[in-house]
């Protein structure tokens, strides 16, 4: 390991810089027009506003005018980009070469998706960017200028608002390209992330004060694109890769605060229980997960469903029995069968119609969760989810008994 | 003049006391009612079979998390109950439940219903800004003056049917000035006056429609029309219909909202609802673009045929969309024209059956003979 | 509208009736326009709304449910829920103000060949008239 980053530092990762004269947002639509004219790709999935309204909707971009339309980093995350990209795939590939620009969080949970089957990534491109958060929807569908006003400040200087989405606030990977080796490996526990990014190109912002953009080839994939472009990667990084350790810093230490105040809120049945006291069991949370992929949820089938005879019982076991049923055991239940993989993109809490602040439960007990399996979703498409995979010599400290409670067999026989 | 029983306290607690009266002398094993699940104003449904726990109820508080005839259909899917429960709920609930009864996803046997001369609901929004206490004094007052509080939700703002027909009980409130000191419940059927036998209260009679509940009435009726005007002129016409659902995400929540829609897996959650991929390739060609996850509008359209002849309007669908699409608005509209070219009331009658899946032999008689 | 200019309509024609009548127009050498995509399902009861919406909604600039007139269904009773059913679309799209002339139910029997000729050059005619769908272009659907 050590070899090969000193090796990696000798040999640092180049990526290419463009002129953005007429701001970031044009560069990037330039480049994928060109993209789309050089027939690179045969469409893009990429947001655009929707007509004669201020929101925002994935689209599959073929026809170049549609461009016009376009915004790289909309305000808000409306569709969830893994959602987007595996309603195209689902059934099959459509053999369209799709270049793919999304945020990075998107793109981990595609990634993820991919390793879930339900996305081919064989002619699809993933482009990610540095996103500098999203904001609140709801709070943007009910004051969409405003809100937009806002972001447009908070993406162009890099700030980390607290007006931006709680979960944006602490996104320490705002920039998938950050796990490149090329940078200084920190001292920190979060050495196991620096190992292979999982888009194909990259597009810096960040760094650049809006004069330029970087493009930074991830994969072989991502080296074609530029080469066919005729952009050679032989630019420096340095600039791009020093501000995106810093913001990463001020991330990281945000996200130990939040850690810290988010353990106490919820922390022991009751706080955990009364978290959800508002819950409605609508599963708005569950419905625009990106990695919740299941036609029909355990949590909306009829398993859950019980004789008059069987609620009239459970209601006089504790005196009253809350309709719909099961709140607490749905959350822990879709946490049980999605937190490794929760890539903390916050689509669950923009959907809560009762402002439960989800996302942020959620992206606690994944982080955690995830650290104890050393795992990091999305980051590697080639790397396994943790519980399709096995090592025989693991977690051996939850087989230990504790002690003076060690028996042996033997003596187990005698006592029985 | 139909019977009633009148309880000397405050609204809330004089059904209260009735609930109380019934779970104690066993005539019911429990009751569903709204119950607070914290001191900031969050409440649940809930069975409730102890007496200490329904001191926790709140069966008037005008808020709606779910609609009852969602849990009600529940509760007896699988069979009638054996055992008679209570089920304090809304008018549209009522009627939702009812819907639900004629497509066989729950049994009316055994249960007791309680309703209300209903003042509207608040919309779920209005307890996330903490405001629902301090409302509910003006909600009161809008009640016992038979006028509308403007906070409610807008299919509420507009609803005729607050009058629950079907109801074994129905709380008097809209009109009754003196609802904090009196509850008066009528009973509307059989099986109401049988269960309020030596209920706690003297037995009086009083009608259920009076004058102040015709006042309600016209008043709803015309911000109904105002809504309908609205619509037709802004809402109206394939553009219009788009710009309405552009912000969809296609997150179905509205669906999964609504009592009518009781589907397992729905049509538009199914595989032959999905594209298969020849379909983008087509409809790229077609178009130059096209929106992803696609199919929003379809899902609404179809949404309207499979159940806009039961719709019964009670918002919950606007309620719960996380980009505030006003899908209550658009539904309770094609629902009114669909029910009327039907000549059906959706929940007026348990007997009647939904118009769609029956027919008549003779009739639309100009239809394919042109 | 395609290069000539001509609409596209699609027909769900049920085979006892309205498909023999189709057929028998055919074979009679009657002339019919060459705009119908026929669609031949086994009875109009078969007719999903769903199939409707979807060809609406793809662009199709007109949408034929076609049946055995009342009473004579092969099946008994499949074209009074067909009849049900295009009530209810043409409620639905009035009140949306979405284009509901585009969508149309004749009752035409096996022998009507005249009439199946009649109906479809009429309302492909109508079609034409009313220019093309515009949902064929629109991309936010």
């Amino acid at each position: 390991m050590k070899s090969a980053q000193k090796e990696k530092k000798s040999n640092p990762q180049k990526g290419k810089i463009l002129p953005a004269d007429e701001g970031t947002r044009k560069a990037v639509l330039d480049f994928l027009k060109k993209s789309l004219e050089k027939s690179y790709f045969d469409v893009l999935l990429i947001p655009a506003k929707t007509p004669e309204t201020k929101s925002y909707s994935w689209i599959l971009l073929k026809d170049e005018s549609l461009l016009e339309q376009a915004d790289p980093l909309p305000p808000v995350m409306t569709v969830q980009g893994g959602n987007a990209l595996s309603s195209i795939t689902k059934h099959g590939d459509p053999n369209l070469r799709i270049g793919a620009l999304m945020r990075p969080c998107e793109i981990r949970a595609a990634v993820e998706l991919f390793k879930l089957n339900q996305i081919d990534l064989d002619n699809i491109s993933l482009i990610s960017i540095d996103c500098p958060g999203a904001m609140p929807l709801q709070e943007y569908m009910v004051e969409p200028d405003k809100i937009a006003d806002s972001f447009k400040t908070i993406s162009e200087k890099w700030e980390i608002s607290d007006t931006l989405r709680p979960v944006c606030q602490i996104c320490h990977r705002f920039s998938l390209a950050s796990l490149l080796p090329s940078s200084e490996p920190e001292s920190s526990s979060d050495q196991s992330e620096r190992v292979l990014p999982a888009s194909d190109l990259h597009i810096g912002l960040i760094g650049t004060e809006n004069k330029n953009i970087f493009f930074i080839p991830v994969t072989d994939k991502g080296k074609d694109i530029l080469e066919k472009l005729g952009l050679s990667p032989e630019d420096s990084l340095q600039d791009w890769e020093s501000k995106v350790e810093e913001m990463r810093k001020s991330k990281l230490e945000k996200k130990e605060k939040f850690n810290q105040e988010w353990q106490n809120k919820i922390e022991g049945t009751d706080k955990f229980v009364a978290a959800f006291d508002a819950c409605i069991n609508c599963h708005n949370c569950m419905r625009v997960c990106p990695i919740c992929y299941c036609q029909q949820c355990y949590f909306d089938s009829q398993f859950l469903n019980l004789s008059p005879g069987d609620y009239l019982e459970r209601a006089e076991k504790r005196g009253a029995l809350r309709f719909p049923l099961d709140t607490i055991l749905f959350h822990l239940g879709r946490m049980s069968h999605m937190v490794l993989s929760c890539v903390a993109c916050g689509a669950c809490e923009d959907a809560c119609p009762m402002s439960i602040p989800v996302a942020q439960i959620f992206t606690l007990v994944g982080d955690q969760t995830q650290k104890d399996f050393h795992y990091v979703p999305g980051r590697n498409r080639g790397e396994p989810l943790p519980l399709q995979d096995f090592v025989e010599d693991e977690f051996g400290e939850v087989e230990t008994p504790s002690e003076g409670a060690e028996v042996s067999t033997e003596e187990a026989e005698k006592n029985a | 003049m139909p019977k009633a029983l009148k309880i000397n306290k405050s609204v809330d607690e004089g059904i209260k006391e009735l609930l109380e009266f019934l779970i104690q002398n066993e005539k019911i094993k429990g009751v569903f009612t709204l119950k607070k699940m914290n001191d900031e104003g969050a409440v649940s449904y809930s069975l409730i079979t102890d007496l200490d726990e329904l001191k926790e109820a709140v069966p008037l508080y005008p808020f709606m998390p779910v609609n009852a005839g969602k849990v009600l259909s529940a509760f007896s899917l699988q069979a009638a109950t054996k055992e008679r429960v209570a089920a304090v709920l809304r008018p549209c609930e009522l009627r939702a439940f009812v819907e639900l009864v004629k497509r066989v996803q729950g049994s009316l046997e055994n249960i007791l219903l309680i309703s209300l001369t209903c003042g509207g609901v608040y919309t779920l929004k209005s307890l996330n800004n903490g405001n629902l206490a301090k409302q509910l004094p003006q909600y009161w007052e809008a009640v016992k003056k038979a006028e509308i509080d403007p906070d409610i939700r807008v299919t509420c703002r507009s609803c005729e049917n607050f009058i629950p027909h079907l109801a074994d009980m129905t709380v008097a409130a809209v009109g009754k000035k003196d609802i904090d000191n009196e509850c008066v419940i009528l009973l509307n059927s059989q099986k109401g006056e049988d269960f309020a036998l030596n209920a706690p209260g003297s037995a009086i009679t009083e009608e259920m429609e009076t004058a102040d509940t015709e006042k309600l009435k016209k008043l709803r009726v015309e911000q109904k029309e105002k809504l309908f005007d609205d619509f037709d002129k802004n809402g109206v016409g394939t553009k219009a219909f788009i710009k309405t659902f552009a912000a969809c995400l296609g997150c179905h929540a509205c669906s999964h909202a609504c009592p009518i829609c009781f589907c397992t897996l729905c049509d538009f959650d199914s595989k032959s609802c999905e594209y298969q991929p020849l379909s983008f390739v087509s409809e790229l060609s077609q178009k130059g673009g096209l929106k992803v996850p696609p199919g929003n509008i379809f899902f609404h359209l179809g949404r309207m045929t499979h159940m806009a002849v039961s719709c019964i309007s009670c918002g919950m669908c606007s309620d719960v969309c996380p980009v505030n699409i006003p899908v209550a608005t658009v539904f309770t509209r094609v629902g009114d024209s669909l029910q009327k070219v039907l000549d059906y009331i959706p929940g007026r009658d348990v007997e009647e059956a939904v118009p769609s899946g029956t027919y008549k032999e003779e009739e639309f008689a100009e239809v394919g003979e042109q | 509208m395609n290069k000539e200019n001509l609409p596209r309509i699609v027909g769900f024609l049920c085979t006892w009736c309205s498909y023999t009548g189709a057929d028998l127009a055919g074979t009679s050498r009657m002339k019919i326009p060459p705009t119908i995509k026929v669609i031949r399902v086994m009875c109009s009861g078969r007719i999903d709304p769903l199939f409707v919406l979807k060809a609406y909604l793809r662009g199709a600039d007109g949408i034929m449910m076609m049946g055995c007139h009342p009473g004579d269904c092969h099946y008994q009773k499949g074209n009074y829920n067909a009849r049900r059913r295009y009530v209810m679309l043409q409620s639905i799209f009035k009140t949306l103000g979405l284009d509901e002339d585009r969508i149309s139910l004749w009752w035409v029997s096996a022998s009507e060949a005249p009439r199946y000729a009649q109906v479809t050059n009429e309302f492909s005619e109508k079609i034409k008239q009313m220019g093309s769908n515009p949902l064929r272009e629109e991309i936010f659907l």
